[in-house]
C-alpha cells in the first residue's frame, strides 16, 4: 500500500458562540486526492467546521495545517481552498464563462489565460453547450457543475463542499453523485464534503466522518464504520439506517433481504 | 484585507447622515423655548387649529384609503382592459406639487372657477370641503400604488382551499382578502396620515378661513420668520409621524415574504367589470380635469372674459422667470436624484450585505427615521441647523434636504432588491479574495439596474414637484420653480400658476417615459 500524504491536520479546534460549544477540540487529519464526508444531524457543527476549515468563521483555539504549514490564521482568500455551496452562488449578471472567468481573473490571470482554463475546465466538466447562457437559464444540477468548474479552474488545494447536491430533486442528485465522484477521479483533488445524507456519504467517501454535537464520533473508511460501529451513536444514526432503509425497499420489490 | 476603502466610506456615509439628519433635528429641539411652547398652546387659534388639522386629516385619509382600495381590487380583481393605462393615469397627480392639487379645485370650482362660471353653481370649495378633496386627490395614488402591490402578491390556493369549504364570495373576501391586508393596511393609513397631516399646499390656496397647523407653521416662518415658534409647531407635527414610525416599525418586523404559490385568479363577471370600468373612468376624468384646466388656462387670453388662444400667459410667466426658476428645479431635481440614488444605494449595501452590526444598525434606523421627518420641519430644522454656514442659501443645501427628505423610498428599494441575492455572495467573494467594492461595481450593480434607474426616477420626479423640505431654505436665488406657486398665488397671478403646474408635470413626464425607455431597450439588452 502506498504512503498516505497529509493533506490538510486539524489539531484541537475548538469553537463557541453564544456561550454554546459548536465544536469541542476536534483532530483529524485529511489525506492527498482523498474524498472525506463529514456525516452528522443538522446542528452537529459540520458547517461551522467547514467555514473554519477555509476561513470565513474562526476558532477560539485549535490549529490547521495545509501541506504541513499553519494556515489558521491566514485571510480565506490566501488558504488555496475552494468552496462549493448548496445554493450555488453563481453571480447573475455573468454567463458560465464569465462567472468561472472572473474567478481566475480575481486570482491575477491576465485576459487570455483566465479564458483558456475556464474554457477548459468547463468542458471537462460538460457544460461546453451552455457557455454563453446565464445562470438563470440553467439548471440546478447544471449551475451546481458550473460552481464546481469555478471552485476546480482555480486548481485549489482542496475542495470543500457544503452539501453541494441537497437542493436538486432525486434523479438529478444521483446524477450528480456519479458526477461528483467522476470529477474526482479525474481531477484528482482532495475533497471534504459536508452532508447529513448517510447513503449519499457511503457511495461517495474514501473515508466518513460522523459527528454530533461538536464532537467526532467516528472517522474511518464506510466498511468499517458500517461493520463495527464505534458506539450506539453509530449504530443508530447510520448502521440502523441503512438497514431499515434496505430492507423496506426490499419488501417492497420482493427482493431477498440478507441480514 | 483590501476592504479598507469600503470602511473609510462607511464612516463617510455615517457622517453624512449623522450630520444631515440627526444634528438638524436635534437643533429643532434645542431651539424650542419654553416660552414659545406657552405661547403657542395658549394662542386662542391653536387648538382649533389642532383640531382641524387632525379631523381634516382623519376624514381625508379614510377618503383615501377607500378610494385607493376600490381602485387596487377594481385594478387586480377584475378582467377589464387598459389596466396599465388606468394605473398609469391614476398616479399621475403623483407628478405635480400638493399646491397644484388645491389650485385646480380653485381654478374649477373657486368663485371665479370655470365650473362655476359655466354652471352658475358655487360649491363652496373654499374650507374644509377643498382641503378634503384636494388631500385626497393628492394622497391616493400613494395608497394605490401600496395596496396594488400588496393586491397583486397574494396566493390563489387559499381561495381555492376557500372554495372547496363552501364559502362566499363575500366570506371570502372579509376573512381572507380583508384579514390579510389588516397589516399592510396600517401602513398604509400611516402613510397617507403623515402626508396629509403635514402638507400645507392644498389648505393654503383652499383652506379658506380654515387653518391647519402646517399653514399656520408656514406662515410663522415664511411670514414672520419666526423660527422657535416654527420649531414648536414642527414638533407637534413631528410627533403622529413619529408615533406612526415607531409602530409601522414594530408592524413590520413581523411580516414574512410568503411565497406565492399560484396568482389570483378572477373569475368571468360581466356586471363586476362594468362597474369597474364606469368608476375607473370616473375617477380618470376628475384626476385629468384640474390638469386639463391648467392646459387651458395657460394658453386662453384672458380668463374669463377673453377665451381666445394666446400665448401671451405663457410669454408673460417666462418674464416672469419661470425659466430661471426652472433651471434650478431641474439641477437641483437631477442632482438630488444622483447624490440620493448613490448614498441611499450605497448605504443599503452596506445594510443589507453585510453582517449585522452596530454601525449597520445606525445606519439603517437613521434611514428609515428621514421617513417620519415631515418635509416642512425638516426644512425648518435645517435652517436652524445650516443658517451661517457655506451652503446656506445656495442649490447645494436644497439638494442635500430634498436627498434627506426622500431617502427612505429609494434606501428600502436598494434594500430589497439587494436582499434578495445569494446570502453566499459575500462567502465566495471572501474566499476567492474580491473585495466589497469590487463586488458592487462587478456584481450588485449590473444586477440591480432596474431598481437604480427606479430610484432615480423617484428622486428626480419628487424634488421636481416638492414645496415642503424646500419652503424654508430657498430664497430668491435658488428658488426651485413649484415654489413659485404660492408665491404667483398671492399675487393672483393664478393663470401663471396653472403654466408652471403644467410644466412641473411636462417634465416629470417626460423624465418618466426616458426612464422607461431606459429600462426597455438599455438594460433588458445589456443585462438580462
Amino acid at each position: 500500500m502506498e504512503v498516505l500524504n497529509k493533506k490538510v491536520e486539524v489539531k484541537e479546534l475548538f469553537k463557541q458562540m453564544d456561550g454554546k460549544t459548536i465544536l469541542d477540540h476536534i483532530s483529524f487529519d485529511v489525506y492527498e486526492g482523498e474524498f472525506l464526508s463529514v456525516l452528522g444531524p443538522s446542528g452537529c457543527g459540520k458547517t461551522t467546521l467547514l467555514r473554519i476549515l477555509i476561513g470565513l468563521d474562526h476558532q477560539n483555539s485549535g490549529e490547521i495545517y495545509l501541506d504541513g504549514r499553519e494556515i489558521s490564521k491566514m485571510p480565506s482568500s490566501q488558504r488555496e481552498m475552494g468552496i462549493v455551496f448548496q445554493n450555488y452562488a453563481l453571480f447573475p449578471n455573468m454567463t458560465v464563462l464569465e462567472n468561472v472567468e472572473y474567478a481566475l481573473k480575481i486570482k491575477k490571470e491576465t485576459a487570455k489565460t483566465a479564458r483558456e482554463i475556464a474554457r477548459k475546465t468547463l468542458v471537462q466538466i460538460g457544460m461546453e453547450d451552455q457557455l454563453n447562457k446565464k445562470p438563470s437559464q440553467l439548471s440546478g444540477g447544471q449551475q451546481q457543475r458550473v460552481a464546481i468548474a469555478r471552485t476546480l479552474a482555480l486548481n485549489p488545494k482542496v475542495i470543500l463542499l457544503d452539501e453541494p447536491i441537497s437542493a436538486l430533486d432525486v434523479t438529478n442528485r444521483e446524477i450528480m453523485k456519479k458526477e461528483l465522484k467522476e470529477i474526482q477521479r479525474k481531477f484528482k483533488a482532495t475533497m471534504i464534503y459536508i452532508t447529513h445524507d448517510q447513503e449519499e456519504a457511503f457511495f461517495l467517501s474514501d473515508r466518513i466522518m460522523v459527528m454530533s454535537e461538536g464532537t467526532i464520533e467516528q472517522i474511518d473508511v464506510p466498511t468499517e464504520i458500517y461493520q463495527h460501529p464505534a458506539n450506539q451513536y453509530i449504530q443508530e444514526f447510520v448502521v440502523d439506517h441503512l438497514n431499515q432503509k434496505y430492507a423496506s425497499l426490499c419488501k417492497c420489490t420482493g427482493r431477498a433481504y440478507e441480514e | 484585507m483590501k476592504n479598507r476603502s469600503y470602511s473609510a466610506l462607511k464612516v463617510l456615509v455615517l457622517c453624512f447622515l449623522v450630520v444631515s439628519v440627526l444634528l438638524p433635528l436635534l437643533s429643532l429641539f434645542t431651539h424650542m423655548t419654553f416660552e414659545d411652547m406657552q405661547k403657542v398652546v395658549a394662542n386662542d387659534g391653536f387648538s382649533t387649529m389642532l383640531i382641524n388639522s387632525v379631523s381634516l386629516t382623519l376624514a381625508s385619509t379614510l377618503i383615501s384609503v377607500l378610494l385607493a382600495f376600490v381602485l387596487a381590487w377594481m385594478i387586480n380583481r377584475s378582467h377589464i382592459r387598459y389596466k396599465a393605462m388606468f394605473s398609469l393615469l391614476f398616479t399621475l397627480p403623483m407628478l405635480i406639487p400638493s399646491i397644484s392639487h388645491g389650485m385646480g379645485l380653485v381654478l374649477l370650482f373657486g368663485d371665479n372657477g370655470l365650473f362655476t362660471n359655466w354652471t352658475g353653481i358655487n360649491l363652496h370649495i373654499y374650507g374644509a370641503v377643498g382641503i378634503i378633496l384636494g388631500s385626497v386627490l393628492y394622497s391616493f395614488p400613494v395608497a394605490f400604488l401600496m395596496l396594488t402591490d400588496i393586491f397583486k402578491y397574494e396566493d390563489y390556493t387559499i381561495y381555492e382551499s376557500a372554495e372547496v369549504l363552501g364559502l362566499s364570495k363575500w366570506q371570502q373576501f372579509t376573512q381572507i382578502t380583508l384579514s390579510n391586508l389588516k397589516r399592510p393596511l396600517v401602513s398604509v393609513v400611516f402613510a397617507v396620515f403623515t402626508m396629509i397631516f403635514t402638507d400645507y399646499g392644498v389648505p393654503l390656496v383652499v383652506g379658506g378661513k380654515v387653518t391647519t397647523l402646517p399653514v399656520y407653521m408656514y406662515r410663522e416662518v415664511v411670514g414672520l420668520l419666526n423660527y422657535s415658534k416654527g420649531a414648536v409647531i414642527g414638533v407637534v407635527l413631528l410627533l403622529p409621524a413619529f408615533i406612526a414610525f415607531i409602530l409601522d416599525l414594530k408592524n413590520n418586523t413581523t411580516v414574512s415574504n410568503s411565497t406565492v404559490v399560484k396568482p389570483y385568479q378572477v373569475s368571468v363577471n360581466k356586471k363586476r367589470d362594468t362597474l369597474c370600468y364606469i368608476v375607473c373612468i370616473l375617477v380618470v376624468s376628475c384626476v385629468c380635469l384640474p390638469i386639463l384646466t391648467f392646459m387651458f388656462l395657460s394658453v386662453v387670453k384672458q380668463y374669463p372674459n377673453d377665451l381666445s388662444f394666446s400665448l401671451d400667459n405663457i410669454i408673460e410667466a417666462m418674464q416672469l422667470g419661470v425659466d430661471n426658476y426652472l433651471l434650478n428645479s431641474l439641477a437641483i431635481a437631477m442632482c438630488t436624484a444622483l447624490l440620493g440614488t448613490c448614498i441611499s444605494y450605497l448605504t443599503a449595501y452596506m445594510t443589507a450585505r453585510s453582517k449585522r452590526t452596530f454601525s449597520t444598525m445606525v445606519l439603517h434606523l437613521i434611514s428609515m427615521l428621514s421617513l417620519a421627518i415631515p418635509g416642512i420641519v425638516l426644512g425648518l430644522s435645517y435652517v436652524l441647523f445650516f443658517k451661517g454656514s457655506l451652503i446656506y442659501g445656495t442649490l447645494a443645501i436644497l439638494i442635500v434636504v430634498n436627498t434627506i427628505h426622500f431617502f427612505a423610498s429609494p434606501y428600502l428599494l436598494a434594500y430589497n432588491s439587494l436582499t434578495q441575492f445569494n446570502a453566499n455572495f459575500e462567502d465566495v467573494a471572501q474566499s476567492l479574495g474580491i473585495s466589497k467594492l469590487r463586488m458592487l461595481k462587478d456584481v450588485y450593480l449590473p444586477s440591480t439596474m432596474d431598481t437604480i434607474v427606479e430610484m432615480y426616477s423617484y428622486m428626480f420626479v419628487n424634488s421636481m414637484m416638492t414645496i415642503s423640505a424646500v419652503s424654508f431654505l430657498a430664497s430668491f436665488k435658488n428658488m426651485p420653480l413649484a415654489l413659485l406657486i404660492p408665491q404667483f398665488d398671492s399675487q393672483s397671478l393664478i393663470e401663471a400658476t396653472a403654466f408652471i403646474s403644467i410644466v412641473i408635470l411636462a417634465v416629470n413626464v417626460i423624465l418618466k417615459v426616458l426612464i422607461y425607455l431606459i429600462k426597455k431597450y438599455v438594460i433588458a439588452k445589456e443585462y438580462h
